[in-house]
């Protein structure tokens, strides 16, 4: 009965300590009828590959004991909803803006590139954004599990009323006061972007002068015009407020132009020149190099950032105007379209921006950074 | 033609069948314990009623039971041999009238339903 008594500690261990020897005691009177039955019927004792198939049967010990203790979870089924909801959410939140930036970098970042692999990048970015994300996965476990006993000992979730339950919103149903902020900001927008910023010097007083490169002219009117598409579509949607497919369309255009032209302004190296009384030619060469540095290794965050925003805000709208497939690839086509149509407005002049750039490192004596061949 | 059903019927069936089973074998366990039995006799009774339930089941459910004061339990030997003997509580006796009472309710409803056509067929 070797056998026999292994199994009943192994069930013991896991019984709670005042009823251990009760139910262990039980258990095995249980056991040992079931092997006195056999063996009366075989008329021979059992051997312990028959034994072993009695104890199999009566299944393995953890299980056996887990059926005396009481029900136990971290996070009970009336709180699951609500906690597997949260913790999408928060993994989403925490992994993908770090991938996409991984993968942008990986894309648009040619000594990126050269210096990570792809899948050793990934796997070693655990020591940030994996690990930023099994921490937060952890801490909201933890909260839900505060939570449920606190609603164990005070039922707060009984405690509702029905009159403050949200209102049933249309989703397709535009809100006035948004298409009228949106109008007043593209406003206000067009008119300091018309009266302020036509100018290649963009800023003069005090001595201080800042100068744009010629390729500014082209995110001049990329920005114009998508200011008054921004304009003309909040109109549209102050007159009729009821989201269509095309206008849906039109806003995952313009979000879309607007996120691209962004994004390239980043890369396009576009301060030619700062001046300032206190600050020599080098200096001032130096601080330009180095704000078109920062601002092109701002990137792929910006990519990220613009892609998590206009697919989260323009993609489902489409879809839940039921547009279907085709119209989405429609939307798409038209992005990249204008999108090509910002870029190469602005790449038109990015060889003459690049004569400025190097004009103005070979004036100082420096090298152009991210013109290298 | 022979008609099999697919695994996941069978695998809906058998856990409809369980939750209905759940409730009856409180019921049966009550009622086989007007007589004094212990663990492993009482499995056996069960078993020959077509309640058949495993151990893990009927051992936890007892203790549930003589914690609600349904049950009384004395270990005694018999056969050289601690076992533990239980009995249906004179609160167990009470219960079980009403819930026998409840059954055939529900039994009778069930039965008057399947009586009656159905609702809403052409």
């Amino acid at each position: 009965m070797e056998l026999l008594d292994r199994y009943l500690n192994a069930i013991k261990f896991w019984l709670p300590r005042r009823q251990q020897d009760d139910i262990v005691a039980e258990l095995s009177e249980d056991i040992r009828s079931e092997i006195d039955e056999k063996e009366a019927m075989l008329g021979r004792k059992l051997d312990d590959a028959e034994i072993a198939t009695i104890l199999k049967q009566h299944g393995r010990p953890l299980l056996v004991a887990n059926r005396y203790l009481p029900q136990q979870h971290l996070i009970g089924p009336a709180l699951f909803p609500v906690y597997r909801f949260v913790l999408a959410v928060v993994v989403l939140c925490s992994l993908v803006p770090g991938l996409l930036v991984r993968i942008s970098l990986m894309i648009f970042d040619p000594s990126y590139r050269s210096t990570h692999a792809v899948w050793v990048d990934l796997a070693r970015g655990g020591q940030s954004f994996w690990g930023a994300t099994l921490f937060a996965i952890g801490a909201v476990t933890a909260v839900f599990a505060v939570l449920e006993r606190v609603e164990a000992r005070t039922r707060f979730l009984e405690n509702w009323d029905p009159r403050k339950l949200p209102p049933v919103r249309d989703p397709n149903r535009i809100p006035r006061f948004n298409s009228i902020v949106e109008l007043g900001a593209n406003l206000i927008f067009l008119v300091w972007w018309v009266s302020g910023t036509w100018s290649q010097t963009i800023f003069n007083r005090a001595g201080v002068r800042i100068v744009l490169t010629p390729v500014w002219r082209g995110f001049f009117w990329a920005f114009f015009v998508i200011a008054l598409g921004n304009i003309v579509l909040a109109a549209a949607n102050l007159l009729y407020r009821q989201w269509t497919w095309p206008r849906a369309l039109l806003r995952l255009a313009l979000d879309g132009a607007g996120a691209a032209a962004f994004c390239w302004l980043l890369k396009a190296s576009l301060l030619a020149e700062i001046s300032a009384p206190q600050l020599s030619w080098a200096q001032a060469a130096e601080v330009t190099n180095a704000i078109n540095n920062y601002m092109g290794r701002m990137f792929p965050f910006a990519l990220s950032a613009c892609l998590i925003i206009v697919v989260l805000s323009d993609v489902p709208r489409l879809l839940r105007l039921g547009a279907g497939r085709g119209r989405l690839i429609q939307g798409v086509a038209i992005i990249i379209v204008l999108a090509q149509i910002v870029i190469g407005g602005s790449q038109a002049s990015l060889a003459g921006a690049a004569m400025v750039d190097k004009n103005s490192a070979t004036t100082f004596g420096l090298e152009v950074p991210g013109r290298r061949t | 033609m022979a008609h099999s059903t697919p695994p996941e019927t069978s695998e809906v069936f058998e856990n409809l069948r369980l939750e209905l089973r759940r409730g009856c074998l409180i019921l049966a366990v009550l009622a086989a314990l007007r007589t004094e039995q212990y663990g492993y006799t009482l499995r056996k009774v069960l078993a020959e009623h077509g309640m058949e339930i495993d151990e893990g089941t009927l051992y936890p459910l007892l203790r549930r039971l003589e914690n609600q004061g349904l049950l009384r339990s004395q270990w005694r030997e018999e056969d050289k041999r601690n076992k533990r003997f239980y009995r249906l509580s004179g609160e167990g006796k009470q219960i079980l009238k009403q819930l026998l009472a409840e059954w055939q309710g529900i039994d009778s409803s069930l039965a008057e339903i399947l009586k009656e056509p159905s609702h809403g067929t052409s």
